[in-house]
């Protein structure tokens, strides 16, 4: 075997361990469910009154707002999934469970990939759920199912992403509610200011710059493209390209992270 | 010794942690195939330590290591193939079934697909956890999650075993059959097994050799019964009833004093301790030379020389954790520096 299978092989193994854990807990499946509901139903028709004004309509763009708003969720979602997910490393060392994963002969990559993995497949769960709540509260893809997979693509890549920043921390940080308000402190106000629950239209200037380089954005915008507008192949090419870019940068941090630093 | 494997072998090992602190301060020992072999010492005494550098946990900052002939510090995985470890932490996922926490382990270490489903069974049965395997973890008693800790340690059937504590916290029965386990690992499997313990009973019972580690370095290296042998016989602690008359008494004193077993005879309070080569024999000998004199003796007792009496003897300090009535800690060191003072 070579090294690179054994690498692939040994974050297989994490991957399922990840996944079983997660089928197992019937709390953690049902607020994944849950959650996305809440956005939607209840901010959703809240909020749907703003579409129903002409002009807020125009700035939008859209003329239903629960369509504008099915992409903020799901990258919402994505979002925090991905970024305190790596919560579970700081639960594996307490429970010493670490210790196995660390003596097995396996590199210490594969934690990292195989937790990121587990990661995106519960965020594409979580996603897919989304989609299907919109279709039944009247929310159509315009570029179909094909529309939605690529939607699926983008939230996994984008929660690959927002996992790889918190397995970073979560590599150092040694008691949950450190994590809790490093993420906290930082996730917030990354949400408000992109375009994910908000259209930069109506944004005043400031924050409208800080849309401009937040990967949120380039994560929403494009999808945002496939539910309401169809194939805008540009902002999606620029959107998936970025967020690999992204994506690669902050694995190669991880990985390094993971194989030189003192994990315990 | 010679002809037989070095399994481990340590070589003035050290290890420093940031800010200075020597851990382990030149380490050298090795052990041989199929040897239990026991480090004895208290918390901070640097066990742990040495287990995490040789399961490639830590690097060492002097000194060379070797697993098997491979050295830990150029070849982890192939070291850690080599071995099993069980950490004094429990490193099983609660949530999942013992099945699966098994399941997980063969991934990991890279196990034949054929050859799976057979060691996973094999190894619960060792363990006696068959009936329990597809149950949640979170339902298993302590003793269980141990049993099940040590099955995954041994389902890749390692030629060497590293146990950190492993009966720390749990009640007699369950460290009964734990002993009981690890002895049968040895005899059917053929394992090499290093373990770190501060319980002297499970160094006596379990160890073929046992080390003495104190304050990041070994003090002693040997067989637990020749360990306890240099410390001499052992102690016969008699006292006399009330009723007993001091002229008795002193026929009594006289007569030992003049005997072959009798290296010493010190008095603490109403207690009398004869310090002898073998307390074992030394106790019928004991009681023909007090023979024919009326004496009224309220108790006699025997205390053989234990592994804690070791462990003071080469570091000054107690090894038990538990309470200790202070006058008989007084008594132990007392005799302890008579015995050094007679060398």
């Amino acid at each position: 075997m070579t090294a690179m299978t054994i690498g692939l092989k040994g974050a297989y193994y994490i991957f399922w361990r990840e996944i079983k854990r997660f089928t197992g807990q019937k709390m953690r499946i049902l607020m994944s469910v849950v959650q996305p509901v809440i956005w939607l139903v209840l901010m959703g028709s809240m909020m749907a009154r703003l579409t129903d004004n002409p002009v807020t309509a125009e700035m939008i763009g859209v003329d239903n707002y629960l369509a504008f708003m099915v992409p903020g969720v799901m990258m919402m979602s994505s979002l925090y999934t991905g970024v305190f997910g790596g919560i579970s490393i700081i639960w594996d060392r307490r429970m010493g469970f670490l210790i196995k994963l660390l003596s097995a002969p396996i590199p210490r990559y594969s934690i990292a990939l195989g937790k990121i993995s587990a990661l995106v497949l519960q965020t594409m769960f979580q996603a897919s759920v989304i989609a299907i709540l919109a279709a039944v509260m009247g929310i159509t893809f315009a570029t179909g199912l094909p529309g939605i997979l690529v939607t699926l693509f983008i939230c996994g890549l984008f929660a690959a992403i927002m996992s790889c920043i918190s397995l970073f921390l979560s590599a150092s940080i040694r008691t949950p509610e450190t994590l809790f308000s490093v993420i906290n402190f930082l996730t917030l106000p990354l949400v408000f200011s992109s375009s994910a629950l908000f259209p930069t239209a109506v944004m005043p200037d400031w924050i409208r710059v800080i849309a401009r380089f937040n990967p949120i954005s380039y994560a929403v915008t494009p999808v945002r493209d496939l539910v309401i507008s169809g194939w805008e192949w540009g902002t999606l090419a620029t959107g998936i390209w970025l967020l690999l870019l992204m994506f690669l940068i902050l694995f190669v941090l991880v990985y390094y992270r993971f194989e030189k630093g003192s994990l315990l | 010794m010679e002809d037989s494997r070095k399994m481990i072998e340590v070589d003035n090992l050290s290890v420093i942690y940031p800010g200075g602190i020597k851990a382990l301060d030149g380490v050298s020992f090795s052990v041989p195939e199929q040897e239990i072999f026991g480090l004895l010492g208290p918390n901070g005494a640097g066990k742990t330590t040495l287990i995490m550098v040789l399961t490639t946990l830590l690097a060492p900052t002097g000194g060379l290591a070797r697993v098997n002939g491979i050295d830990v510090a150029k070849d982890k995985n192939r070291v850690r193939m080599n071995l099993g470890y069980v950490s004094q932490e429990l490193a099983i996922d609660d949530e999942l079934t013992g099945l699966d926490n098994l399941r997980l382990q063969a991934g990991l270490y890279h196990m034949d697909h054929s050859i799976r489903h057979k060691r996973i069974e094999e190894v619960l049965e060792l363990v006696g956890l068959t009936e329990r395997a597809r149950d949640r973890v979170d339902t298993y008693s302590g003793g269980m999650r141990k049993r099940l800790d040590i099955a995954c340690g041994l389902i890749h059937r390692p030629e060497i075993l590293f146990l950190d504590e492993p009966t720390l916290g749990l009640d007699i029965q369950t460290r009964h059959e734990i002993w009981h386990y690890i002895n049968r690992l040895r005899e059917e499997v053929k394992m090499t097994i290093l373990l770190t313990t501060h319980y002297m009973d499970e160094a006596d019972l379990l160890c073929r050799r046992v080390a003495i580690i104190d304050r990041g370095s070994l003090k002693a290296i040997d067989a637990p019964e020749i360990l306890k042998k240099q410390m001499g016989g052992g102690l016969i602690v008699f006292q006399f009833n009330q009723s007993a008359r001091p002229e008795t008494i002193d026929q009594a004193m006289n007569r030992l004093k003049n005997q072959d077993f009798v290296r010493e005879i010190t008095q603490k309070n109403s207690e009398y301790l004869l310090l002898t080569d073998n307390s074992e024999e030394s106790l019928p000998l004991f009681f023909e030379a007090l023979d024919g004199l009326r004496l009224n003796l309220k108790k006699v007792t025997l205390k053989m020389p234990s592994l804690d009496d070791v462990f003071l003897y080469h570091t000054g300090r107690q090894l038990r954790e538990e309470s200790v009535s202070r006058e008989e800690m007084d008594r132990v060191r007392s005799s302890m520096r008579r015995l050094r003072k007679t060398r």
